[in-house]
C-alpha cells in the first residue's frame, strides 16, 4: 500500500493545477513545493492566455488573482534610435479571449490554497531529490534519505528538471534547449499606468513584445512589458547559445540597455524595482520534449518542454495548466483500473496529442530557427527604420517608388537581400 | 526518564517592509512575509541537539495568532515533537511583562520542564525580555546569550559568550536558555518530517485553558504606555551609475569625496 495517490514535485501552475483536479476527484495527493510559501520561487509576472483555467476553477476569472485582461497587444521592433510598433487594440479581444496579466506569487499562492482547500496536503519548503524506484517503477520520491511511496508520481519542476535528471529518466539539458528569462517588477502607481500606455481603465491591461536589435555586441534578445494593476513587468529572454557566444554578455546589463532605449525609458520612468529575478526558459520546441510518462509517473509543464516563445508571445503557463490538468485525469483513469504502469498511463499522450498542448508544439516546430535569427534581429528592424525614414521625411527631393524605397532599404538590413527573401519565405511557413 | 524541552518561539515580520502606522503607532505586519525569528531557529536547533543525543521530548510553543501554526508546523517539520499555539484575542497588545507571564502559565500547565529555551531576542520588538521573564516567573535558573548548551549526567551547561571571553555556567535543571542569533546552523525540514506533522496537527490553548484572570493578559496586563513614536524618514542618496569598465573612474571620484582614501 502507497502512502498517496499521487506525490506531486512542485507547485507551479503545472503541479498546482494537477493537484487541484486530483484532490477534488477524491486521491490522496502531496503536493511538495521548494519554495514557501509556493511562488515565492518563481518569476512573478506574465501573460495567462487563454481560458485553461476555467479546468481548475470555474469561477476563475473572478476569483482567482488576475491583474488586468489583455486588450492592448504590441510587437515591437527597437533599433539603437528607432521604435516600429504594431499596437493592436481590439474591443473583440475580450469576445475572443486573449489572456489576463498575472503576478506569479499570487497565483500560485492562490493556486495552492485551492489544493489545500481541495484536499491535497502541501509541503512548502521542501525539495525533492529524485525519484524512488523499484525495479524498473517509480514507487515515490527520495528526499533527504527516506522515501515516500505513492501509486504516480507527477513532476512538475518547471524548466530546470533536475529530479529528472537526478533519477535518469531524462537527459542534461542542452544549451540550445535553454534561454535565460530575466524579468523585473516596477512599481508605478494604477493611474500613470493607465495613462502612459493608454489604457481607458485599471482592469484593461496592455502586453508587448519587443526585438531587441540595438544591443551592445549585436546579442540577439527579446523582451516584454505587460501592465499589471499597480505594476510593470518588464525583462527579456536570451538563448543560451547567444549568452556562450557572446561571453562577455551579462544578463542584467542587457535589461540595463532595454530600460535605457529612448522610447522604453519613458514608460517606466520614476518607478521603483520591487524583483528581480533570472529563470530558466525552455526554447527547445518539440525536440526538447522527453520521455512524458512511464511506469509510475508522468512529467508536466515546463519541465516537459511544454513551452514556446516564437519572439512574439511567450507562453508556458496555459501549457502548464492544461498539461496538469490531462496528467490528473490519467491518473484518475489509471486509479479506477488499478494500473500504474507505462501502459495504465497511456492516455495521458493521447490528451495531450488532442489538446492544444502538444498541437501548438507540433505547429510551430523549427520556430526558434527564426526567433533567433539575423533577419528578426537585424533584418527587418534596419530594413523598417530606412523605409520609414524616407517615407516619413521631407528633405526636398522628389519621392521614389515605393518598391525602390523597399529594395534600397533592404541594403541598410545588414542581412543579404538574398537570405531576407529566403528567411521570410522560411518565417511565414513556420508561423 | 524523559528529558522534557520547551522552545518557545515568534514568529516575525521579514524583510524591511514593515511599516509603523502613524495614527495607532503600533506596526503594521500585513504587508511583510511572516518567518520564524531567526535567533529562535537557533534556539530549535540547540534543543534538537540535545534530543539528538538523550533523546529528548521537545515541545515548542508561542503566544501569537492563529497563522502562527504555519510556523509551528515548520518547527516539527525538523524534529520537534508537539507544538502549542497558545492564542486568544485577549493576549492582543501584549508587552513583554503579560508576554512572560502567559508563555510561563502555558509551560506550568503543560507539565514537567527540565530546559526552556528562547532566542536572544526578535527582530520585531528586540527588547529581550521574555526569555528571562519567563525564568524569573517560573523562579528558574538562566543561563542569557548563549552559543551552545549540552547536558550531562543530570546537569544543563551551558557557554555564554560576554564581552572578557566565555563562561560555561553549570546548571540543575529546570532551566531557561537564551540563544544567540547565528549560534548554529539550524538543520532543514525533511519531507518525511513534514508529513508527520501535517497529520500530528498542533495543539492550541486559550485564555480558559490557562485559568488566568483576564486583567493579567494582553493590553490590560500591559504595564507599558506607548505615548509616541517618530518614523525615521530614509535620507534620499543621489546615487549614480558606472559600467564595470568605468571603476577606475568611480575608485577616483569616491576619493574625490573623501569617502575613500588609499
Ligand atoms: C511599536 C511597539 C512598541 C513596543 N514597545 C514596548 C515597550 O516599550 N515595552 C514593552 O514591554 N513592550 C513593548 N512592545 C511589545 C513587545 O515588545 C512585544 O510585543 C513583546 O511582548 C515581545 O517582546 P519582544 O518581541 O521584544 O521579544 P524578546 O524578549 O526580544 O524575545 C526574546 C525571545 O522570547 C521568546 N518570545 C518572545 N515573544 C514570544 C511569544 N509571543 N511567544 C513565544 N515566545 C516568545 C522568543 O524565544 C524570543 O526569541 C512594543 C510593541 C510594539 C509593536
Ligand atoms: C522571464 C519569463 C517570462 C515568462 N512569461 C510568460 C508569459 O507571459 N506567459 C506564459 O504563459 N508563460 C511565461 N513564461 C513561462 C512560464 O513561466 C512557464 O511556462 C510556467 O511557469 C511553467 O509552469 P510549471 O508549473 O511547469 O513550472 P514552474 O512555474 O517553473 O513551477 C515549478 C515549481 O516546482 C518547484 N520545484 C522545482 N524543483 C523542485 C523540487 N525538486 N522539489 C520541490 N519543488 C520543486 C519550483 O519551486 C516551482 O515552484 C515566462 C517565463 C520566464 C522565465
Amino acid at each position: 500500500m502507497s502512502e498517496f495517490d499521487v506525490i506531486i514535485v512542485g507547485a507551479g501552475p503545472a503541479g498546482a493545477s494537477a493537484a487541484i483536479k486530483l484532490a477534488g476527484a477524491g486521491s490522496s495527493v502531496l503536493l511538495v513545493e521548494r519554495g514557501d510559501p509556493p511562488g515565492s520561487k518563481n518569476v512573478s509576472g506574465g501573460v495567462l492566455w487563454g481560458d485553461s483555467l476555467g479546468s481548475v476553477a470555474p469561477d476563475w476569472e473572478k476569483a482567482a488573482p488576475m491583474e488586468r485582461y489583455v486588450e492592448a497587444k504590441g510587437v515591437s521592433f527597437l533599433t539603437k534610435d528607432s521604435k516600429i510598433s504594431i499596437d493592436f487594440r481590439s474591443k473583440k479581444l475580450q469576445e475572443r479571449r486573449s489572456g489576463y496579466t498575472v503576478l506569479r506569487t499570487k497565483l500560485d499562492g492562490w493556486l495552492s490554497k485551492k489544493a489545500k482547500d481541495a484536499g491535497a496536503m502541501v509541503a512548502s519548503g521542501i525539495t525533492v531529490d529524485k525519484l524512488a524506484f523499484k525495479d524498473d517503477r517509480v514507487i515515490g520520491v527520495e528526499q533527504d534519505g527516506d522515501i515516500i511511496t505513492s501509486d504516480i508520481v507527477i513532476l512538475a519542476e518547471g524548466a530546470n528538471p533536475r529530479v529528472a535528471i537526478n533519477s535518469g529518466i531524462r537527459e542534461r539539458l542542452k544549451d540550445r534547449d535553454v534561454a535565460i528569462g530575466v524579468k523585473e517588477i516596477i512599481k508605478l502607481p494604477e493611474k500613470t499606468i493607465n495613462e502612459r500606455f493608454n489604457l481607458t481603465s485599471s482592469k484593461m491591461g496592455f502586453a508587448s513584445e519587443y526585438v531587441l536589435g540595438f544591443l551592445e555586441g549585436g546579442v540577439k534578445a527579446g523582451g516584454f512589458i505587460y501592465t499589471n494593476k499597480e505594476s510593470i513587468s518588464l525583462g527579456l529572454v536570451i538563448s543560451m547559445k547567444e549568452m556562450r557566444q557572446n561571453n562577455n554578455t551579462r544578463s542584467f546589463d542587457l535589461i540595463e540597455q532595454f530600460k535605457e532605449h529612448p522610447y522604453i525609458a519613458p514608460l517606466i520612468d520614476g518607478g521603483r524595482v520591487d524583483e528581480y529575478s533570472a529563470h530558466m526558459v525552455q526554447e527547445g520546441g518539440l525536440k526538447s520534449v522527453p520521455q512524458l510518462y512511464g511506469n509510475g509517473f508522468m512529467v508536466v509543464g515546463d519541465g516537459a518542454g511544454f513551452s514556446f516563445s516564437n519572439g512574439m508571445v511567450l507562453q508556458g503557463m496555459n501549457y502548464a495548466i492544461a498539461s496538469g490538468i490531462a496528467a490528473a485525469e490519467s491518473a484518475i483513469k489509471a486509479k479506477i483500473k488499478s494500473n500504474f504502469t507505462m501502459e495504465g498511463l497511456s492516455s495521458y499522450e493521447e490528451r495531450l496529442k488532442s489538446s492544444f498542448v502538444l498541437q501548438d508544439l507540433m505547429n510551430f516546430k523549427g520556430i526558434e530557427e527564426v526567433t533567433w535569427s539575423d533577419m528578426i534581429h537585424r533584418g527587418i528592424p534596419n530594413m523598417s527604420e530606412e523605409l520609414f525614414l524616407s517615407l516619413f521625411s521631407e528633405n526636398g527631393q522628389p519621392k521614389a517608388h515605393m518598391i525602390n524605397l523597399l529594395i534600397r532599404a533592404m541594403g541598410h538590413s545588414d542581412v543579404p537581400r538574398k537570405d531576407m527573401v529566403i528567411n521570410m519565405y522560411r518565417m511565414l511557413r513556420r508561423m | 526518564m524523559v528529558l522534557e524541552i520547551i522552545v518557545m518561539i515568534k514568529q516575525v515580520p521579514d524583510s524591511q517592509e514593515v511599516v509603523i502606522d502613524p495614527v495607532t503607532f503600533t506596526l503594521n505586519r500585513g504587508a511583510a512575509r511572516n518567518v520564524i525569528n531567526p535567533a529562535d531557529e537557533n534556539a530549535i536547533e540547540a534543543a534538537l541537539r540535545i534530543k539528538d543525543k538523550t533523546g529528548a521530548h521537545i515541545t515548542v510553543i508561542t503566544m501569537g495568532p492563529p497563522f502562527a501554526e504555519s510556523a509551528l508546523i515548520d518547527c516539527m517539520s525538523r524534529g520537534v515533537d508537539d507544538a502549542v499555539l497558545v492564542t486568544d484575542r485577549a493576549f492582543a497588545g501584549a508587552d513583554t511583562y503579560p508576554t512572560g507571564l502567559t508563555l510561563a502559565s502555558t509551560i506550568k500547565k503543560l507539565g514537567k520542564y527540565d530546559i526552556i529555551f528562547a532566542g536572544e531576542e526578535s527582530t520585531d520588538s528586540s527588547t529581550g525580555h521574555v526569555g528571562p521573564g519567563v525564568a524569573e516567573f517560573l523562579g528558574t535558573d538562566q543561563a542569557s546569550y548563549t552559543s551552545e548548551s549540552w547536558y550531562e549526567d543530570g546537569f544543563v551547561y551551558a557557554k555564554r559568550e560576554l564581552e572578557e571571553g566565555t563562561e560555561i555556567v553549570k546548571m540543575k535543571p529546570p532551566t531557561l536558555i537564551t540563544v544567540l542569533t547565528n549560534a548554529n546552523d539550524p538543520r532543514r525540514a525533511t519531507l518525511r518530517k513534514k508529513i508527520d506533522a501535517m497529520k500530528k496537527g498542533i495543539k492550541t490553548m486559550t485564555l480558559a485553558d490557562l485559568g488566568m484572570p483576564p486583567e493579567w493578559v494582553g493590553l490590560r496586563g500591559s504595564p507599558t504606555v506607548v505615548k509616541s513614536m517618530r518614523t525615521i524618514d530614509e535620507k534620499k542618496r543621489e546615487g549614480k551609475k558606472f559600467k564595470i569598465e568605468e571603476i577606475p573612474k568611480l575608485v577616483d571620484e569616491l576619493i574625490e569625496k573623501k569617502i575613500i582614501s588609499i
